[in-house]
Parts: structure tokens; C-alpha cells; sequence
């Protein structure tokens, strides 16, 4: 697979997948995220532990990231 | 594309001074709760590696709508011995591709210490960073910045952020190669989308960049190429570029499941999938266990041979380096949690620990395998 369709790939299902969540998403309330804030719900209660894991797998393969940078809001504002 | 000491202030400035600026429109060190918390992990390998880390973290919220969080970690790793006889062809091979610096030590243990700290200080919607760590042959720095804003109230967060990362590398003395000093440059950034679909379930997706630049391989290993032993040569650029997607959703039950994948692609002709899912459940108040999966697969690298019938390798290049050969590899984890406030809601100290203990177990299609054991409190200030 040569690098510019790899890339056109992996831009595709970018793609798609903010056009599927474009059409999905709702507001969500304060008031209705009591099950997203949960530790076990939550993808940022884990953030410290992925990136710790992330450093580990790197070192060990040849591929990094998927965390982005830890980076990331709850779109909670 | 090439790092240039020019592009990267620019870039970095840009993003701080577009952030500072911004309506504060999500603070999150801000908004965490100060707490700290100290965590052990043994990581033990195939090849007897062995790599032992402290870590701390601290954060707490400060005045004007900002947080600051520090980390530290110490790890030792101790490097075994060559195991073969001395003088034999098996010892003469394991001295020669070894990863590690041999000078009239190979059948000693090598042990190194690597020292790390990083701080972040959040403002309104922005956070910067800076990450130094510390060990013999090696000095790493990185200073970075986030931004993000709710672009759909209630549902939609977009995060944008970079770092730039200046690796300083002083190899050690070793026997059979002579790699003068070296450094390496990264320039990285990502933009990611958190959307939240329901009350019960959020996806994260994103894209990362990164432009790296200097030393890529390991000073201490050789090749053989052409029926003799060479110094190991990879390209001095890559640019490594991933796209991700998360997904997490409440179950009913007090459970929960987490799906990821990853697609990662390089120019030096990596490219790799991953697919991880995590499930996770209460058993009784205030205790949870994990289960873990991860699969991965990669293809190799353009310049990657089991074996070079030339010195000059291809095009130049060669490594002994087997993460960037073919490669699968399988990862089963399982965790528990506990808060303590479930079993003493009125004791001052007890009510505000967590503990918990997370157990890995590695292994790829290069009969390689990896155990992380990992055990950790966290205590949450008043």
C-alpha cells in the first residue's frame, strides 16, 4: 500500500466518523452525565494510565500514539 | 518536510497566543479535585530485562481559574548479562548485536536510572507543559501546549495541541561501535474531537502528526550485512502519522465497555492497526475489576531484511532492530479498584484512598512476552 492511499485510508474513516457523530450527537445536559463521569465511563480517568502504557508499547514495537496527546475534553462546558 | 529550529517556536507561539486569548471556555486542571498519589510497576521480559518505576503526581487547582500538576518518576532497569559462554560464537553474536553498551563488561548486569518530571499549568481552555528526563546517555526535554473548546455546547469538544522535543544523546563507551554525539528532534501535534452521543456513551477520535529528525537507532548494536558486522543505520527523518477512534458506553449494571482502534503509518513503511477493548464492572460499593484486551499488527520497515547480503544494507539502511520487522502481538490485562470511602465513609483519611492493582501479560510473534504489574494509592485532598 503505498503512503498517500494509506493516509487517504486513514483519512476516509476520520471522515466517517465525524460524519456518523455529526448526525448522532445531542446535547447532553449536565444533569444527565452522572453514568459518563463514572471512573469506570470516563476516558479521562484512565488518560494518565494510557499514556503510561502508550511509552511502554512504544519502546517495544514500531507504531506510537492513539492518545493524542492525552488531550481531549468532555464537551461539559 | 524537515524540523527547522524556525517552524517550531512559530507553530508553538501561534497555538499558546490563539489559546491565551480564548473565552475560557473549559479549565481542566483547573477543575480537578487537588489530589496526589505514588504508584509501583514491575515490568519483567522474555530477554530478563527487568525496569522497576516510582512515580508521583500532584495536582491542585489554583487561583484565577488555573491548575498545576507535577509528575515524577524514577525507574531503574537492569539489562542482563550476556548468558552465553565467554568465547563462544553464541557469546561473540550476543556481544556484538546487543542494544546496550558493552566495554569489557558483557557478562556483567547493566543497570541504568532514568530520572523524569513533568509539569503542566492549565489556564482557561490552554495548558502547557514541559517534560525532562534524565539518564546517562540521555537527556530529553519537551515543551508543549493544548488548547481546546466546546465548538457544540453539551456535545462536541475539539482539542488541538503540539510539542516540540530537543533529545540530547551521549553514548556510553562500548566496544565494537564509536557513535559520537548525537541529538533528536520531534515536532508533534494532534487535534482531537471528544463528542459526547448520549448519556450513556462518548467518542473520542483524533489525528496525530509527528516530524522526528536526528539519531533513530541504537548506538551500541551492529548488523550483519555482507558476511561481516556493521554499525546499525537508520534514516535521520521519519514522519510517524496515526489516526484513532474511542468509544466508551455505561452499561446497565454498573458496567462498562471501552473500544479503541488505532491506524498508525510511516514514511519508513510501518504501517500498524490496533484494536483494544476494556470491560469494566462494580462488584460491590466503591470496588470495580477490569478486563483488558489489546491486539496489534505491523508490517516492516522498507529497509528492514532478516538478513543483508550487502554492508551497505538497503539503500543504506539497516537495522537489527526487530520492532521494525513484522510483528503481532497480543496483550490480556486484568485490574481491581477500590475506594476506600465504601468501607469507612466517616474516617477522615480512609474515605478519601484508592487503591488498586493492574496486572498485564505481553507477548508477540517474536517469542518475545512481557509481565506489568502495577499497584498504586491515591489520596484526594479536602
Amino acid at each position: 500500500m503505498t503512503r498517500s492511499r494509506t493516509l487517504l485510508v486513514s483519512l476516509a474513516w476520520l471522515a466517517l466518523a465525524c460524519a456518523c457523530t455529526g448526525c448522532a450527537t445531542v446535547p447532553v445536559r449536565a444533569w444527565q452525565r452522572e453514568r459518563l463521569v463514572d471512573p469506570i465511563v470516563a476516558f479521562r480517568a484512565e488518560a494518565r494510565e494510557d499514556a503510561r502504557k502508550m511509552k511502554t508499547w512504544e519502546a517495544r514495537e514500531g507504531s506510537t500514539g492513539g492518545i493524542g496527546g492525552a488531550g481531549g475534553g468532555c464537551a461539559c462546558k | 518536510m524537515q524540523v527547522t529550529p524556525r517552524l517550531v517556536p512559530a507553530c508553538l507561539a501561534l497555538g499558546l497566543v490563539a489559546g491565551w486569548a480564548s473565552p475560557a471556555t473549559a479549565q481542566f486542571l483547573a477543575d480537578d479535585p487537588p489530589r496526589t498519589g505514588t504508584l509501583l510497576r514491575w515490568f519483567t521480559d522474555s530477554d530478563r530485562v527487568s525496569v522497576r518505576s516510582l512515580s508521583g503526581h500532584w495536582n491542585t487547582p489554583l487561583r484565577s481559574a488555573s491548575g498545576l500538576n507535577i509528575d515524577f518518576n524514577n525507574e531503574r532497569v537492569v539489562v542482563p548479562a550476556i548468558s552465553a559462554p565467554p568465547g563462544t560464537q553464541e557469546a561473540v553474536d550476543a556481544i556484538t548485536t546487543a542494544s546496550r553498551p558493552i566495554a569489557g563488561n558483557a557478562f556483567e548486569d547493566f543497570v541504568k536510572v532514568r530520572n523524569e518530571v513533568q509539569g503542566d499549568y492549565g489556564r482557561g481552555p490552554m495548558e502547557m507543559s514541559y517534560y525532562v528526563s534524565s539518564e546517562s546517555d540521555y537527556l530529553a526535554q519537551q515543551v508543549g501546549g493544548r488548547w481546546n473548546k466546546d465548538i457544540r455546547p453539551d456535545a462536541r469538544n475539539l482539542s488541538l495541541g503540539g510539542s516540540w522535543s530537543w533529545d540530547a544523546i551521549q553514548p556510553l563507551r562500548d566496544d565494537d561501535t564509536q557513535t559520537s554525539a548525537a541529538s533528536k528532534n520531534t515536532l508533534h501535534w494532534n487535534a482531537v474531537v471528544t463528542d459526547v452521543v448520549s448519556p450513556t456513551t462518548m467518542l473520542r477520535y483524533g489525528v496525530e502528526y509527528n516530524l522526528v529528525s536526528g539519531l533513530q537507532h541504537s548506538p551500541y548494536r551492529n548488523v550483519y550485512a555482507g558476511g561481516t558486522h556493521v554499525p546499525e543505520r537508520h534514516p535521520e527523518h521519519r514522519q510517524r502519522r496515526d489516526a484513532f477512534l474511542r468509544v466508551t458506553h455505561a452499561l446497565p449494571n454498573r458496567s462498562s465497555v471501552k473500544l479503541q482502534y488505532r491506524f498508525y503509518n510511516d514514511d519508513w513503511g510501518v504501517n500498524s492497526h490496533e484494536l483494544g477493548t476494556r470491560l469494566s464492572q462494580y462488584i460491590t460499593r466503591g470496588m470495580s475489576v477490569r478486563w483488558e484486551y489489546r491486539w496489534y499488527t505491523q508490517t516492516p520497515a522498507d529497509f528492514f531484511r532478516t538478513e543483508y547480503v550487502d554492508v551497505n544494507g538497503i539503500n543504506g539502511y539497516r537495522t537489527g532492530d526487530y520492532r521494525l520487522g513484522d510483528l503481532a502481538s497480543h496483550l490480556f490485562g486484568g485490574a481491581v479498584r477500590m475506594d476506600l470511602d465504601a468501607l469507612a465513609p466517616t474516617h477522615n483519611v480512609m474515605r478519601r484512598l484508592s487503591l488498586w492493582l493492574d496486572v498485564e501479560r505481553y507477548f508477540n510473534s517474536n517469542h518475545y512476552s512481557a509481565n506489568v504489574v502495577e499497584t498504586g494509592v491515591d489520596f484526594r485532598f479536602p
